[in-house]
């Protein structure tokens, strides 16, 4: 059955639906004239979690609630205070295009015609000179799905995402030691959990994740907070560990070295699910079949049963503990070798790196090993560009102590096999659509550089400088902030202002409009429907995020997937009609019908993979707003993983290909370090306040801090009381920027906190209340391109100097 | 019958869900500033206290105290214990004159800016979420199942249970206000 989205609201919410998406706003003023109770099924998108909940209209009172029977249940104030977002005074209502300088945020409003005709007469010129692929998206999370489609069709590689100022620094730990994927590919069996450690992490989101902890809690969990700041969370039932930023990696070498020399680590577990049994040359690299002149490259260990060296898929009894001559090649396993490096630090050595006591790292150990704990495994994690390490250490003690795939344990979520809008192959481009194009012979500006983990935004910026690998031209910055999420603020400047065109697509003016040639704005979340994979559930399940409002009067906001589609199309109109995108969606409402068919060949491929009826899915997402295809179940340890040897890598082979070291290890971070009695470190971070657009909610404005944390003890120090205004300077950028200061014990000493993303903006185009925003600090702005070899992962810690100026 | 509130400080993780969902659903997602206590328009405050050696929160909202000062002083009856156990006020009766604002150990009441009225906890859509079975929207949004809310008199009440297993303290108890907002403050 066919189903479009305006039949759908008429048809399956209770009474009130369709009137719903006509209410006009201020419900308070605007009383319904009889009861009408509705609910809509959402997924929230305030962040990138996606938790699930329903937008609830109670007599004409619409409010979030949590979809609680959803697997990843939301919600939090971000999500509470959605409406606000929506209906924001500050709301991008029309096009603007750029009158003044780059910079200066002289805008007007034009039509959506005009601009859509402007942009993609711009693009034809850029391209005819440089090449589709001198065009790249950056984006957030919104139309992360849609991405590969709008660029590929385009005709450019170059989608590239936040990811590097996000977690390439853990992707690429799951990579080496899982061989898993981004962060939501594994996590915490946090519903089973005994004891969870939280490297620099909070419970900022998602909320399905609070949600499923609250089981563990009333079975009595610990919860650790290792971060030299103490979220929010902490302060309920756990243990914050202040530690020096920048030195997850050896605290947890240090827990290593413990759980090793204590013999706390279970060594079935590590025989059989992991590759601590191989046998390592003095190379580096492991000892195969080959290497002894047999049949076959199977990886080799030592059995001790067999006395000899057998391929790791037959051994019986392989032995942990090994070193010997294997046909005059000196070979030693690969648990020696992680021995021999975690002797490097003994809790004594890294208590003077990392500032946590000795004593605290040896009880956390043994309460971690003995607990079968589980450490999560990163998400937000570019904050010294050393994080990878420290994220390689984390999944490492996981493994030493059985807890990958195990109740309590870390698991690999199942994923839901949902299709790509597009994929590029060698000899083409196919799209979800059906279409087919040439291939795309240009490759991506950034795995160029950075070829362990994609989306790495600062190649970009460089190529737009230097004109390498090949000149990049036009950018479109989709619902994210560069200004708030990457590093170097002096390089985004000269990268926007050496570009031919900038368009920005968003909902509010983040900073970027400034800089924009051309704003288009956005619809909200609450104005369309998305189908997406469910995260943050061990679960492969998907949602149907419904339509629920149209934008509020006199907004004239678009989805942006129409467009991006739209300068697509304008752009290269062949290319559009060969994946199935006409002129005829040139009419908004027409668009609808396309993006229909998208949902109908995404759901026709679930639909086949799991060989469940296409309608059943359909039904369930229209009624309660998502479908569950598989139920993860905890297991005695992992299955076959998609690492080089199908096991957990605690010697990683990939990193060998990569050059790197197989075994973690603590690098200094590459800023400069404080060393005087002014200088400190400025660590920023989440909290459930923290995202590009919640920021701007008065509500969420309201519950977050935007002054500048210091310990009472350096504060008493320097002569500095709660709410003096202090000048920071960047020991690095000499960049200099004001703010009050809050006087906490929420913080280590030595190290200052502010939020990211939520003070220090500076559009021109935020006025009244909004002003607040303009207030405290954006700490991107005193960092470097500090960016980890291989993977990109930035830091966006710094460190200043710090002057009190003023009450 | 005797309605309360608890509150679980041991869970809370202070993502602000009950604060923002108070707003939108009692005040329309306003972004009209509270004129009493800055920031938005919610019932409920959240307090932090950064100086002690852990530091931690505090929720605050309408005590629902059975001993209320606000009904003592209201001058008109506005202010009153309803049967249910509630404090509420009856915007018919109300004189604005904001005794009980002055009154209240807690600082819970906030002057509403369009109204000049009080505005407390349970807000109005608040409370034809009782009147239809629903629980308070603050306690319907918690992630961290950090609230909860019922009878007192009711030995099965959700609240009840929570209670007989739970270390719990009440605030300013010694103002002699019998307070119904239950701290609970670990197991």
């Amino acid at each position: 059955m066919k189903i479009s989205r305006r039949s759908f609201i008429a048809l399956a919410t209770t009474l009130s639906a369709a009137s719903l998406i006509k209410i006009p706003w201020k419900p308070s003023e605007k009383q319904a004239s009889s009861r009408t109770e509705g609910k809509i099924p959402i997924m929230c998108n305030m962040c990138g979690a996606g938790c699930g909940v329903y937008l609830v209209n109670r007599n004409g009172k619409m409010y979030v609630e949590p979809n609680l029977e959803h697997p990843q249940p939301g919600l939090c104030a971000r999500s509470a205070a959605a409406l606000q977002l929506w209906n924001h005074p500050l709301r991008l209502k029309k096009p603007l295009k750029r009158m003044g300088e780059r910079g200066e945020g002289k805008l007007q409003e034009i039509d959506w015609e005009t601009a859509l005709n402007e942009i993609s007469s711009k693009l034809k010129e850029i391209i005819s000179k440089y090449g589709p692929e001198s065009v790249v998206f950056t984006y957030h999370d919104f139309y992360a799905w849609h991405m590969p489609l709008i660029a590929f069709t385009l005709g450019t590689p170059n989608h590239v995402q936040h990811a590097s100022c996000c977690h390439n620094a853990s992707t690429y730990a799951r990579t080496l030691v899982l061989g898993a994927g981004g962060p939501p590919t594994v996590d915490p069996d946090y519903e089973r959990a005994r004891y969870v450690i939280f490297v620099g992490r909070v419970l900022n989101a998602a909320m399905g994740m609070v949600q499923r902890l609250n089981k563990a809690r009333e079975a009595g969990v610990k919860l650790v907070y290792v971060d030299p700041r103490m979220g929010n969370a902490a302060m309920a039932d756990g243990e914050w560990v202040p530690i020096i930023p920048g030195t997850d990696a050896a605290f947890l070498l240090a827990m290593i070295n413990v759980i090793l020399s204590e013999k706390l680590y279970d060594e079935s577990f590590i025989k059989k699910y992991t590759n601590a049994t191989f046998l390592i040359k003095p190379d580096g690299t492991p000892l195969t079949e080959k290497d002894l002149g047999r049949e076959g490259t199977d990886y080799l260990v030592y059995d001790i049963d067999a006395k000899d060296f057998v391929s790791y898929r037959k051994a019986k009894n392989p032995a942990l503990e090994w070193e010997g001559d294997a046909s005059g090649i000196r070979v030693k396993t690969a648990f020696l070798l992680l021995k021999d490096r975690a002797a490097l630090y003994k809790p004594e050595d890294a208590e003077k790196i990392c500032g946590v006591p000795a004593e605290t790292i040896k009880r956390i150990a043994r309460e971690f090993a003995n607990a079968k704990g589980v450490i999560e495994d990163g998400w937000w994690s570019s904050k010294n560009a050393n994080d990878s390490d420290a994220f390689r250490a984390a999944l490492t003690l996981n493994a030493l102590v059985g807890s990958v795939e195990t109740p309590g344990g870390l698991y690999v979520k199942l994923g839901s096999k949902f299709p790509a809008s597009a994929t590029a192959a060698k000899d083409k481009v196919t799209t979800i659509t059906g279409g087919t194009l040439p291939p795309i012979t240009a490759k991506r500006i950034d795995t160029q550089k950075y070829p362990a983990v994609p989306h790495v935004f600062d190649a970009v910026l460089d190529a737009i400088l230097e004109g390498k690998p090949y000149p990049v031209k036009a950018l479109f910055i989709v619902g994210t902030e560069p200004f708030t999420r990457d590093v170097n603020t002096e390089k985004l400047k000269k990268a926007l202002k050496a570009l031919d065109l900038v368009v920005v697509i968003d909902v509010v003016p983040n900073d970027s409009v400034d800089w924009a040639d051309y704003v288009l704005p956005d619809n909200i979340f609450l104005e369309r429907e998305e189908l997406a994979e469910v995260k943050w559930t061990p679960h492969a399940a998907i949602q149907l995020s419904h339509k629920a409002l149209d934008p509020p009067q006199g907004v004239d906001a678009r989805n942006g997937f129409w467009a991006m589609m739209e300068i697509v199309r304008r752009t290269v109109p062949e290319r559009a009609k060969a994946i199935g995108y006409t002129e005829e969606y040139a009419d908004y409402h027409r668009f609808e019908e396309f993006e229909d068919y998208v949902k109908k060949k995404i759901l026709e491929s679930l639909s086949k993979a799991w060989n469940v009826p296409s309608g059943d899915i359909e039904k369930a997402l229209n009624e309660k707003g998502f479908y569950i295809f598989k139920l993860w179940v905890p297991k005695p340890g992992p299955g076959t993983l998609p690492t080089k040897s199908g096991l957990i890598e605690i010697y990683s082979l990939k990193a060998l290909d990569y050059g790197d070291d197989p075994l973690p290890k603590w690098k200094t971070p590459k800023y400069t370090l404080p060393s005087k009695p002014d200088e400190f470190y400025l660590v920023n971070g989440r909290d459930q306040y923290v995202s590009a657009h919640a920021a701007w909610t008065w509500s969420v404005s309201s519950l977050v801090d935007r002054r500048v944390w210091m310990n009472p003890k350096d504060a008493g120090r320097l002569g500095i009381k709660d709410g003096d205004i202090v000048e920071l300077e960047g020991l690095d950028n000499g960049f200099k920027a004001r703010a009050r200061v809050k006087v906490t014990n929420r913080v280590r000493e030595g190290v200052l906190f502010v939020y990211n993303r939520v003070g220090g903006r500076f559009s021109k185009l935020i006025s009244g209340q909004y002003q607040v925003l303009r207030e405290g600090i954006n700490p991107n702005m005193f960092t470097l391109s500090w960016l980890e070899p291989l993977n990109g992962s930035t830091g966006l810690n710094s460190t200043v100097r710090v002057r009190r100026v003023g009450a | 019958m005797r309605l309360a509130h608890l509150w679980d400080q041991s869970r809370c993780i202070s993502c602000g869900a009950c604060i923002a969902a108070c707003n939108a659903a009692n005040y329309a997602s306003t972004d009209a500033p509270n004129p009493t206590w800055g920031g938005a328009q919610t019932n409920i405050r959240r307090i932090t206290f950064d100086l002690n050696l852990k530091p931690y929160i505090l929720l605050l909202q309408c005590q629902h105290c059975e001993d209320a000062p606000c009904v003592h002083v209201c001058p008109t009856g506005a202010s009153y214990v309803d049967k249910d156990g509630l404090v509420k006020i009856n915007p018919n009766l109300c004189i604005g004159c904001k005794y009980c604002m002055t009154a209240c150990p807690y600082g819970a009441r906030w002057l509403h800016p369009s109204t000049g009225l009080p505005a407390k906890c349970m807000g109005e859509e608040c409370q034809d979420r009782l009147a239809h079975g629903l629980m308070p929207v603050c306690v319907t949004v918690c992630p961290a199942g950090a609230r909860a809310f019922g009878d007192l008199d009711d030995p099965s009440s959700e609240i009840n249970k929570r209670l007989a297993k739970s270390r719990v303290v009440r605030l300013l108890e010694y103002k002699g206000t019998k307070p119904k907002f239950f701290v609970v403050v670990g197991r």
